[in-house]
């Protein structure tokens, strides 16, 4: 039934077929509906809440949805999420959202339950193989996706009891943040080395080595954990500058000569760097009192958590739906446009004013968001909702790319002729 | 020149690396703001007062001369303990009879505390330049000295008659074999020595003299001035790291590059 099922429809072949889907379509959808939707201060906890917990829990969750739902069956070889399994979960995921759309008719429930059960249910279908994987070492995305379901329960139960919601979301930040450090070694690992191996030469293989992770995710959690328990205080401000020194000491690792400003590796530096100087920014801001710490949390999620997102989509989107990697130009308008953003909107955070000019740059953030993620649709869409080349069902990716073609990397003998 | 080139190539990387020590020293800072926060301002000043305090003390002039004093003491102490310290070190480790006698008084020398000298040194020098110098000369001495001492001993007998089996020359025998093991003892113990040298000066100077860190220190003790205080052991702590991680540490890996490629 299921494989009847994964053969009707391309689009539900891999779970992030339709993720990445919603992820690009949302990343516009939810920033637009934040400006506009006319909303209460009371059910969600007001415009600015709504923005985070949509982003983090609408658009990043399924992005990270689709990416755990292909990388997991990959690197614990176990069998992928297809057909109809595959729907029911989307499903919950829809359903969030549209509970958080109408959440000023419909109240807080149908959120809530939609919401917990996407994540519950996305929860037990990663943590199931990664468990039974021998070492079981992919139980760092179970825990983290573990600690984000707390933090959208706990921001479910302080809207709902009326308290203040933001705590629950910076917290929720912080593990993305994580997250992101964990996945981005992975796939970091494969990309550093096709680069180091396209150029040739004797140079060693790149490795993530744990021990820099594992500070600056201990950076993090605790800077994520104090500035919980102690919003605004002068210790969280040091422990984010350790959290920021701590992502560049990660940069060691990329020093790999010339292959770090190839076209797939340089863009995930740039990820690394912009979190590493959103935490700066929110030490500096918390130390000092300069600026709002929205701007350094804007720099990590934008530059940081945004840009990690369209590579990921960018790069695991195509290859496991059979395709080489896209080397068309789009790809590096799209990145710049995102980093265009997470400049534009770090800026404004740091002038905070009202002037022609600051609110340009929050137009320029909001424009360069949405034509980014509006590109992606646009190339993408065909190849996320349509059968693979191969004319196969599955996720599996191909095999390192070796022919060129007009501009996009084909694998083996392709239709322009070439060896 | 070559050899030149690569180390330079090789500065970007080494100071890059100091990201993971920054990040353990602001998890620290972030303990002592944590400590100020829960003892109170008057026990422990918040790191960002210390540094304020530290900015003017040096914006003013005022922090220049008393870190230059302390530097000045610190480092002939300190130089004169690694000059004698491994001269007579490597030679006690030549001769066996040597290091016996020497062991019990560098032992005796060793577990006397630095305050005890310092008293000794007041009485024989007065307030003054010399009672510092000297009471750092003799704290770091016997560290210097067991260090230079230990890779004397430790000289493998099986390479030097194997070197000169083959008639290796005098100077090569000397930089290629002893040298860098010898160096491999001193290296660590000369760290550790410059390290004492700095608290043993500044601890000197608190009963000695009126100039310099330590006289600074207990100037702001007597005023109850904890700010100024925790600024002082920054700028000693700051100037300590600059050396360690600017000149010893990147020389050790230089020296200790050998091992590396031995093991591979």
């Amino acid at each position: 039934m299921r494989l009847d099922d994964a053969r009707r429809a391309p689009l539900l072949y891999c779970g992030f077929r339709p993720f990445y889907l919603a992820t690009a379509a949302y990343a516009m959808v939810a920033l637009l509906l934040a400006v506009a939707l006319p909303m209460s201060e009371g059910v969600m906890g007001g415009r600015v809440a709504w923005h985070v917990h949509e982003l983090i829990f609408g658009f990043a969750l399924a992005s990270i949805a689709g990416f755990l739902l292909t990388a997991i069956p990959e690197f614990t070889s176990s069998a992928p999420l297809q057909g109809r399994p595959l729907a029911v979960l989307f499903a919950w995921w829809l359903a969030a959202r549209l509970g958080a759309v109408f959440a000023d008719v419909t109240g807080l429930v149908p959120l809530a339950i939609a919401s917990t059960g996407f994540i519950l249910h996305l929860l037990l279908l990663v943590a199931a193989p990664a468990w039974r994987a021998p070492g079981r070492q992919q139980m760092g995305f179970v825990y983290a996706l573990a600690t984000l379901a707390s933090m959208e329960a706990g921001y479910l139960i302080a809207a709902w009891r009326g308290v203040p919601v933001m705590p629950w979301l910076t917290a929720a930040v912080g593990v993305l943040m994580m997250l992101i450090v964990i996945s981005m070694s992975r796939i970091s690992l494969r990309l550093v080395n096709d680069a180091l191996q396209a150029r040739g030469g004797d140079h060693p293989p790149y490795l993530a080595r744990p021990p820099r992770r594992n500070l600056a995710t201990t950076t993090i959690a605790l800077y994520t954990g104090v500035e919980f328990l102690l919003p605004g205080n002068a210790i969280g401000g040091w422990l984010a500058l350790a959290a920021a020194a701590a992502m560049f000491n990660l940069l060691n690792d990329w020093h790999v000569g010339r292959s770090l400003f190839s076209r797939w590796v340089l863009p995930l530096y740039g990820v690394y760097c912009c979190i590493a100087l959103g935490y700066a920014l929110l030490g500096l801001s918390l130390l000092g009192g300069w600026f709002a710490p929205s701007a350094g949390r804007h720099l990590m999620l934008i530059g940081g958590a945004g840009l990690a997102m369209l590579i990921v989509m960018l790069v695991s989107g195509r290859t496991h739906s059979g395709h080489a990697l896209d080397e068309r130009r789009w790809v590096m308008v799209a990145i710049g446009m995102i980093i265009t953003a997470a400049l534009a909107r770090t800026l404004w955070g740091l002038l905070a004013g009202s002037g022609v000019v600051v609110m340009a740059l929050l137009a320029v953030a909001l424009g360069a968001w949405i034509a980014a993620f509006a590109l992606y649709l646009a190339h993408s869409w065909r190849v996320l909702g349509g059968p693979r080349p191969d004319g196969g069902h599955d996720c599996s990716a191909p095999p390192l790319a070796v022919v060129s073609c007009d501009g996009i990397r084909e694998h083996g003998p392709g239709p322009c002729g070439a060896p | 020149m070559k050899l030149l080139r690569a180390w330079l190539v090789g500065i970007p990387a080494y100071l890059w690396s100091g990201w993971g020590a920054m990040a353990s020293l602001l998890m620290l800072v972030a303990l002592w703001e944590w400590g100020s926060q829960v003892f109170g301002a008057l026990v422990l000043p918040a790191p960002v007062e210390a540094l304020r305090t530290l900015a003017e003390l040096i914006a003013s002039g005022a922090a220049w001369p008393e870190l230059a004093a302390t530097a000045r003491r610190a480092l002939t102490g300190y130089a004169a303990s690694i000059i004698a310290g491994s001269v007579l070190g490597l030679i006690a480790g030549l001769s066996v009879t040597a290091s016996m006698t020497s062991r019990p008084i560098v032992t005796v020398l060793m577990g006397t505390p630095p305050i005890a000298w310092l008293v000794l040194a007041l009485l024989w020098f007065g307030a003054g330049d010399a009672t510092p110098v000297f009471t750092v000369f003799i704290a770091c001495f016997p560290l210097v000295f067991l260090g230079a001492m230990q890779g004397a001993r430790t000289l493998d007998n099986q390479l030097r008659d194997m070197a000169v089996v083959f008639g290796v020359p005098r100077r090569m025998m000397l930089t290629d074999v002893y040298l860098p093991h010898v160096i491999s003892y001193l290296l660590p113990a000369w760290t550790a020595a410059l390290g004492m040298s700095w608290k043993i000066a500044v601890m000197a100077e608190l009963l000695s003299t009126s100039d310099g860190v330590g006289a600074a220190l207990a100037v702001s003790r007597s005023h109850l001035d904890s700010a100024a205080t925790m600024a002082w052991i920054t700028a000693v702590m700051t100037l300590l790291l600059g050396v360690e991680y600017l000149l010893l540490e990147p020389l050790k890996r230089e020296v200790e590059r050998w091992r590396d490629q031995v093991a591979t």
